[in-house]
């Protein structure tokens, strides 16, 4: 009914766009997605936009995904978001000529919810992949683990990285940065939270540009699939203005 | 809040391809307001601009003056709230804060490292920022900020680790952030920072943990460090990347390496002498406090530093007590101001010293002119000997512990909560009187065998104090600095705390713990007006005009040094709600339409 309403609504403002089409995933919240992320755009439900989970979060505080658009030809931009997380917006990858349109992360689920990537192409199309994920909440206002033990401090802004070739020519890097990303849910503990990461190669190109938000897990683990040359290099700036910086060589 | 942020852009950005005209010009009202940005000059001119307050101390020198007189002696008692807002959460610790109003936003610190932006009309949140904080900071004297610095559209506030972070005044999003300190080593920050020509000036606290004083100055605009300038003798000071010369002489007034873990915190911050072109810094205790493990002068702990704003050199120096041995500090406030003496003007700066001392010097050379007790107790000194500018000590030093467990008990009075602590006084030109927030207690005190370890309390001394009077701790007394006398004197039974603010309207205001926030006749010190707050006052009252009408606004929240030291003060403090407010008055609108 809510999803009519709307359907009316939108039709009565804004004549010229065209309604968003129905949601296969059938989430209560995507009306009000579709509104928050794509007013006035082109949307479109694509089997090309690959999301890889389990079915449902075993850790909530943790949930890993793969995002993989690499059917897509010219992707400029990748959106995950969760519809019934209190935070919506969990990262925006951006990725050069010189990376796969393929990004690996873990992060906080409340609830039971719809997770999506949108998939932004050179014509400005979004192609939306997604599945519902099953889960018995919390994960976006339990303190972070490194609240509880206090010690977070003590290891913070530590990156672990690897980089190593795959067998379909591009090269896996995997890194770690200790952070508490806090989401500001939890009681007493303001949000504090990794904000952008960018990704170089030798010859200072840039590889890749990611922004991520508070549902991303603690201590982010990020997967990316990039080309470039040599020892990748890392900046990262987090809510505070906390730089980070590191390089991995292959 | 911040994802109903993010939402509202994909809606803006609909509705102005509906509405392309109106769009435009709402574009271009708000890259306006985008735009307003404090100057060096606005920020020089804000003791006498009445329609912001873009620096802590209501100008550069700290005299917490207003030519504003639409408030008066004639109707402060239809002072009335016009709105008020709740700093929320359960941290409700002391709140020392003085706002800022600027382009129509309150910008406003409180405990545990918070800031807010307010629309200075409605009192509605616009922004808030709070610092993630470890959990090993280690504040002295309780969670407090003592206010932020406005310059172009950055607001900059330290925190308790000890870091000088910098948001947009528009956003709260942070612009950038710089460390003052090792917070695992006891470093922190609770002053506000001060803005001379385009620099960021701050200093550190920590005394109480060996660290060692200094004073910085950074670019406002991108935080780089331009110099920094160690308060005690030996240590290194740098200019622009390169060494700048040594603070003082090595070893010339500290035995062997004492100097290292030296103290002489500039914890309270800096004020500036505009036609001087000097910082003014009071400095610290030195480490530690038993001053048997450090025969000399300690140079420069417990003194006013007068720095050069552009080189960072030490211009001149006062040091109101030598060899401290009861915790005095010399950190309070230096305010810059003149008087006639002989027909002539000076230009001098007066300081109320921990020690209990109402100092007068040269402002531009720091010539002792006089020093007169705003306190009736001063058990450490007998005077200050004219000729030399120095105390002439009693005989009421702690006993040498040496390596016995403790050392003989002495009573002395100040305590080391000192004759006026923290809460800046205020100096009113029309009638050339100095209000001062001053106490009347004592100590016990006894030194203690001690050696430096990083981040561990390094004192070496124990203490209570006592109140010297049944009926009163608290006294806002109204000192004659060309005189030195003593004009009126409200009494208060609890510690005074709270910052003192006057007007043109021949008025002062200051807050109690007991919860009123108070206003008095500038001359006489009668009392016209109070207002129960809540909760403990140990705020920093401003005012400004606003849409054709003057406000007040002070921050309501009990807290400070007090009820964590206060010995048997605790007796009159310990039924105290906490809190976390600020409190905005105008006058009634009857009143207004009576003018």
């Amino acid at each position: 009914m809510r999803c009519r309403a709307w359907l009316l609504a939108a039709a009565w403002v804004a004549p010229a766009l065209a309604a968003p089409p129905d949601d296969p995933l059938r989430s209560p919240a995507w009306p009000y997605m579709a509104e928050r992320y794509f007013a006035g755009q082109t949307v479109r439900f694509d089997a090309a936009v690959r999301v890889l989970m389990a079915g449902a979060a075993e850790d909530p505080l943790a949930v890993p995904v793969h995002v993989d658009a690499d059917a897509l030809a010219d992707v400029r931009e990748i959106l995950v978001f969760a519809d019934l997380n209190p935070i919506t917006t969990i990262l925006r990858y951006e990725p050069s000529e010189l990376a796969r349109p393929a990004i690996g992360f873990r992060f906080k689920v409340q609830q039971a919810t719809p997770l999506r990537a949108a998939v932004r192409t050179g014509d400005g199309v979004w192609h939306l992949g997604g599945a519902w994920l099953d889960a018995s909440g919390g994960g976006c206002t339990t303190p972070s683990q490194a609240s509880g033990s206090g010690l977070w401090k003590d290891r913070f802004g530590e990156i672990d990285a690897r980089l190593w070739p795959r067998a379909d020519g591009w090269r896996r890097l995997r890194l770690q940065l200790i952070h508490p990303m806090d989401t500001g849910l939890a009681g007493g503990i303001p949000a504090f939270y990794l904000e952008t990461l960018d990704l170089r190669d030798a010859d200072g190109r840039t590889l890749a540009h990611l922004q991520t938000f508070e549902p991303v897990a603690e201590n982010p683990l990020l997967s990316f699939d990039l080309g470039g040359r040599g020892v990748v290099s890392i900046r990262g700036r987090d809510t505070q203005a906390n730089r980070f910086a590191g390089t991995v060589a292959p | 809040m911040k994802d109903e942020h993010r939402r509202g852009n994909p809606q803006g950005a609909g509705a102005w391809r509906r509405f392309g005209r109106f769009a435009a010009l709402a574009a271009l009202i708000g890259s306006g307001a985008a735009t307003a940005a404090v100057t060096d000059k606005m920020i020089a001119d804000d003791a006498t601009t009445t329609d912001d307050v873009v620096t802590v101390g209501m100008g550069q020198g700290g005299q917490r003056y207003s030519p504003l007189t639409r408030i008066n002696t004639a109707n402060v008692g239809d002072l009335v709230p016009a709105w008020t807002f709740s700093f929320g959460d359960e941290k409700q610790r002391g709140q020392e804060t003085q706002p800022l109003v600027y382009n129509g936003k309150i910008f406003v610190t409180g405990s545990y490292s918070r800031i807010w932006a307010l629309d200075a009309r409605t009192g509605k949140r616009l922004w808030a920022y709070e610092q993630r904080l470890p959990d090993g900071i280690m504040p002295c004297c309780d969670v407090v900020n003592r206010g932020a610095a406005l310059y172009d559209d950055l607001v900059i506030f330290a925190t308790l680790d000890a870091k000088l972070v910098a948001l947009r005044q528009d956003t709260g999003k942070v612009a950038w952030s710089e460390t003052l300190g090792d917070y695992k080593a006891g470093y922190s920050n609770t002053a506000a920072p001060l803005i001379v020509d385009g620099k960021v000036i701050t200093g550190v606290s920590g005394g109480e943990f060996g660290i060692v004083g200094r004073v910085d100055a950074r670019d406002a605009r991108t935080g780089k460090l331009v110099w920094t300038r160690p308060t005690v003798e030996g240590h290194m000071g740098y200019l622009n990347g390169k060494e700048n010369g040594i603070t003082g002489k090595l070893n010339a007034s500290w035995p062997g390496d004492m100097w290292k873990y030296g103290g002489a915190a500039t914890w309270l911050g800096c004020t500036y002498g505009g036609d001087t072109k000097l910082i003014y810094c009071g400095t610290g205790n030195p480490a530690p406090w038993n001053s048997h493990l450090r025969p000399g002068d300690n140079l420069y702990s417990s003194s006013t530093l007068a720095i050069n704003a552009d080189t960072g050199k030490i211009v001149w120096s006062y040091q109101s007590t030598p060899n401290d041995g009861w915790d005095f500090d010399g950190v309070n406030e230096f305010i810059p101001f003149d008087f006639k003496k002989d027909g002539k003007t000076v230009k001098a700066g007066a300081k109320a010293d921990r020690n209990g001392f109402f100092y007068v010097l040269d402002r531009s050379n720091g010539k002792f002119i006089s020093a007169s007790p705003f306190v009736t107790r001063q058990t450490w000194t007998q005077g200050i000997d004219p000729k030399t500018a120095r105390p002439i000590e009693a005989d009421t030093r702690p006993g040498d512990p040496a390596q016995a467990e403790r050392g003989k008990q002495v009573f002395s009075a100040p305590s080391f909560l000192g004759g006026k602590n923290w809460m800046p006084m205020a100096y009113n030109a029309n009638t050339g009187l100095f209000y001062v927030p001053a106490n009347e207690w004592g100590m016990d005190i006894w030194n203690e065998p001690i050696t430096y370890k990083k981040g561990a309390a390094y004192l070496g001394a124990g203490f209570t104090i006592h109140p010297l009077y049944e009926d009163y701790i608290g006294a806002l007394r109204a000192m004659d600095p060309a005189t030195g006398k003593i004009v009126w004197e409200y009494k208060n039974p609890a510690p005074l705390w709270g910052g003192v603010m006057t007007t043109a309207g021949n008025l002062v205001f200051t807050g109690t713990p007991e919860g009123y926030f108070k206003a008095f006749d500038a001359r006489t010190g009668k009392e016209l007006w109070q207002f129960q707050t809540g909760s403990g006052v140990v705020g920093q009252p401003i005012t400004w005009e606003q849409d054709g009408e003057q406000y007040v606004a002070v921050a309501s929240g009990w807290g400070g040094a007090v009820p964590l030291w206060g010995g048997e003060v605790a007796k009159k403090i310990k039924d105290i709600s906490q809190g976390g407010m600020l409190w905005v008055f105008k006058l009634h609108r009857t009143q207004l339409a009576a003018q």
